[in-house]
């Protein structure tokens, strides 16, 4: 495989073969087939030759950076990053070099050609008119649809883009809103998290650029190659939970031990997310491996769902009254016993040998 | 006279043991013991399934000796047992159940159901709700001796007729003999070939035996009607009549339920082990044939089955003998499905044959042995049972079928070397 990309990578210290195993990585990640790798490298190899190369528009709403910080400051100069060279990201406020009128003018071009890729974190506020979040005196509102009537396809990055987030939580006073409540006519598809993982977007973005689709989607939108699975289902911790061996607090032998916090309030159980596969920052750890129960934040109004610290459910514990039961149902069976004895005693010492004569009314 | 619904709730409270407290808490509801009677088989009804014929004495069970059932007849949440309801139960009870035992082998959880019939029949018949003809056989029994009016008179007729016939004396009230012989009534009235084969056979292997004029009947309508005191009685002149003549073992005949009430209920219901040993005449033929003090000669060459009677084979565990021994005379031998352990009953068994109003569905039940029969087509059928073979000779004429039905004992008989001699 030649091509300016490749050239590109050289120059970053990349050699080809990352590159083809970062993609053959991307692609098993996504569950996708062996030569799906080789598809997508081939696909994004031949996005950066191209003269032109797939336009993104990146348009934040009311959100606090936090997804941005994912994909680029915490991973960069991670390959994670690269995509961005293979795409044209034609519009990000927080990336691009432009401003002012320089910035809108970039906005507009891009989405005069049409086809691109809109990509939204932070929700949508529909209070007072949408007057809460204004970009360039417009609203979000008036912003996204206008953005998204030209998109091929609508990425809503983040929990707030996702299903409304944080300014979605109660009482909701700017009247939050996820993409999808705005935008109806166009494939969307949801990255929640808070933020989302890396290696999770650049994956959609690959799939797109690989097959021009977007990936199998759960009931919530997200694509299933990362939301699949339970937390919990994946979590290393996972056998203390099957051997009943819990945190009871965060400074206990239990939590020195790495027991599960599922008693501490973990989220696990009931969160679809790649965070125990996939991790953080480069793969370092992830806030079970760091002594935190999940909060949940893939999942539709995480920050509604109940305290953080309670646990899911309290499991009873049965056996603090085994004693007790034990001894009562002794007493009990025998006293029962004791009048059974006396009554069947009673009856056969009642006993009248049955003759021919009983055997008629 | 003196049957009342009071008499049997004390009565059904007396017998009410621990293995049916346990068996009716086991009971998981699974419904395996309908598809194991044939009775329901045969009619689809679900009445007739297995545990569901217990289900007064199991609520007075449930009434009388657990918590719960205490607390919901103290709160008058409970239905009592009444009269009414036991006099709908007597079908159930007694026309539609031969106590074959066919549903306790396939209780998964191992309840004993054909136990607790016996127990439920103690109930029903103190509170007069035992059918008619059960109670009458049960009267002729205890009265005269004989389910079927028998007296030692016919016996002596019989056996005047059988010394004629096979020039053998039958030996009466002879002392200290090896084996004492039982007849069933059926066997003096219908098949006196029976008493001529014993004869014979026992001539043939050289041993000593006996019948006794004080207990020469086997059969015991006590246990089919259910009635403990009564079947002890009627147990009590073999006992009395085997220890009198110190028979070292009593020959049960080709009976089902004698088998039963003498070998297992016997020493129970009299409160002490025998002096003596009970052997089955299947089993008495076989250990002479072990002993090589059997030989016959010749073999039957049409096709001949065997109908396992249920208190033989499935109660009682005799399963190999009856063949060893039809192995010895027969080449053409088959068995019916579900032969041995598992047969399925000829449904005249546990007095059912004495309820005049049961033969209509006993009929029906005949179906099953019906397709058994067909699945082999068998040119005669043996058995070694009396009630078997009367039960399996009705059903046969109802459907048409010309299988002839003929005793084990006697097809050895015909065998025997000096036949031809």
């Amino acid at each position: 495989m030649q091509g300016p990309l490749i050239e590109i990578l050289a120059r970053q210290g990349i050699t080809r073969r990352t590159f083809m195993k970062y993609c053959a990585t991307l692609a098993s990640l996504m569950a996708l087939p062996p030569s799906a790798g080789r598809a997508m490298a081939e696909a994004m190899a031949a996005a950066g030759v191209a003269t032109k190369r797939p336009s993104v528009i990146w348009l934040p709403f009311q959100e606090c950076t936090g997804c941005t910080e994912s994909i680029t400051r915490s991973h960069s100069p991670t390959l994670e990053s690269l995509i961005f060279d293979v795409v044209s990201l034609d519009y990000q406020e927080t990336l691009m070099a432009a401003a002012g009128h320089q910035a809108e003018e970039a906005l507009h071009n891009a989405m005069k050609a049409g086809g691109y890729l809109l990509i939204v974190d932070g929700s949508i506020p529909l209070g007072l008119d949408g007057a809460y979040s204004c970009i360039a005196g417009r609203s979000n509102l008036e912003l996204l649809k206008e953005a998204a009537s030209g998109a091929a396809a609508i990425v809503a990055m983040g929990s707030c883009a996702a299903f409304g987030g944080l300014p979605h939580a109660k009482p909701n006073p700017t009247g939050a809103v996820s993409v999808s409540d705005v935008v109806k006519d166009k494939p969307i598809v949801n990255i929640p998290g808070c933020p989302p993982i890396p290696v999770v977007i650049t994956g959609v973005l690959a799939h797109f650029l690989t097959f021009g689709s977007l990936p199998e989607l759960d009931k919530h939108g997200r694509p299933k190659a990362f939301y699949g699975e339970t937390i919990h289902d994946r979590c290393y911790r996972r056998p203390f939970y099957d051997q009943g061996k819990f945190a009871k607090t965060f400074d206990d032998e239990g939590a020195r031990n790495g027991w599960c916090l599922f008693e501490l309030g973990c989220k696990g159980p009931v969160t679809y997310n790649a965070c125990a596969t996939v991790k953080w920052n480069g793969g370092t750890s992830w806030p079970v491996e760091s002594g935190h129960g999940c909060l949940g934040c893939s999942e539709p109004d995480f920050w509604d769902a109940g305290g953080f610290y309670k646990a899911l459910s309290t499991p009873a514990n049965p056996l603090k009254m085994a004693s007790a039961a034990v001894a009562a149902g002794a007493v009990a069976g025998v006293a029962v016993s004791f009048a059974n004895r006396g009554k069947k005693r009673a009856a056969a010492s009642a006993h009248e040998t049955t003759t021919l004569a009983d055997l008629e009314k | 006279m003196s049957a009342s619904l009071d008499k049997g709730v004390r009565v059904l409270k007396e017998v009410i043991d621990a293995p049916i407290a346990s068996y009716f808490s086991s009971c998981v509801h699974c419904g395996l013991c309908a598809e194991a009677c044939l009775f329901y088989t045969e009619t689809g009804d679900p009445k007739y399934t297995p545990i569901h014929k217990l289900e007064p004495m199991r609520r007075l069970y449930e009434q009388e000796y657990t918590l719960i059932g205490r607390l919901k007849k103290v709160l008058g949440l409970s239905k009592p047992v009444t009269d009414a309801e036991l006099g709908e139960w007597q079908e159930l009870v007694y026309n539609s159940c031969t106590l074959c035992g066919r549903c306790s082998l396939v209780c998964p959880v191992g309840n004993d159901i054909v136990y607790m019939v016996r127990k439920f029949r103690e109930g029903m018949a103190v509170s007069g709700h035992a059918p008619e003809g059960i109670v009458e056989a049960t009267r002729r029994t205890v009265s005269t001796g004989s389910p079927m009016g028998v007296t030692m008179h016919a016996v002596k007729a019989q056996m005047k007729h059988v010394e004629e016939e096979t020039g053998i004396s039958i030996p009466l009230d002879v002392e200290g003999v090896e084996y004492m012989a039982l007849l069933s009534s059926m066997e003096i009235i219908n098949f006196p070939e029976y008493l001529s084969a014993i004869a014979r056979i026992m001539k043939h292997a050289g041993k000593t035996w006996t019948l006794c004029s004080t207990g020469f009947e086997a059969t015991n309508s006590g246990i089919q009607i259910g009635v403990s005191d009564l079947a002890k009685t009627i147990v009590s002149r073999i006992v009395e009549g085997a220890e009198r003549l110190k028979a070292k073992t009593v020959i049960s005949p080709e009976c089902g339920h004698a088998y039963t009430a003498l070998r297992w209920e016997g020493p129970n219901l009299i409160g002490r082990p025998f002096t003596f040993k009970v052997q089955h005449i299947v089993e008495v033929l076989d250990e002479l044939r072990t002993q090589g003090l059997l030989k016959t000669e010749g073999f039957e060459t049409d096709r001949l089955t065997f109908h396992d009677p249920c208190q033989l084979a499935r109660r009682g565990g005799v399963i190999q003998p009856q063949r060893n021994l039809i192995n010895m005379v027969a080449k053409n031998f088959v068995e019916m499905p579900d032969a041995g352990k598992m047969n399925w009953c000829c449904g005249g068994g546990g007095g059912v044959t004495a309820i005049e109003r049961a033969e209509a569905l006993r009929i029906e039940a005949f179906k099953k042995k019906k397709s058994q029969l067909e699945a082999v087509k068998p040119d005669r059928l043996v058995t070694a049972c009396a009630v078997c073979r009367t039960t399996l000779e009705e059903g046969l004429e109802h459907y048409q079928m010309n299988i002839p039905v003929v005793g084990l004992t006697e097809i050895i008989a015909e065998h025997l070397p000096e036949q031809g001699a």
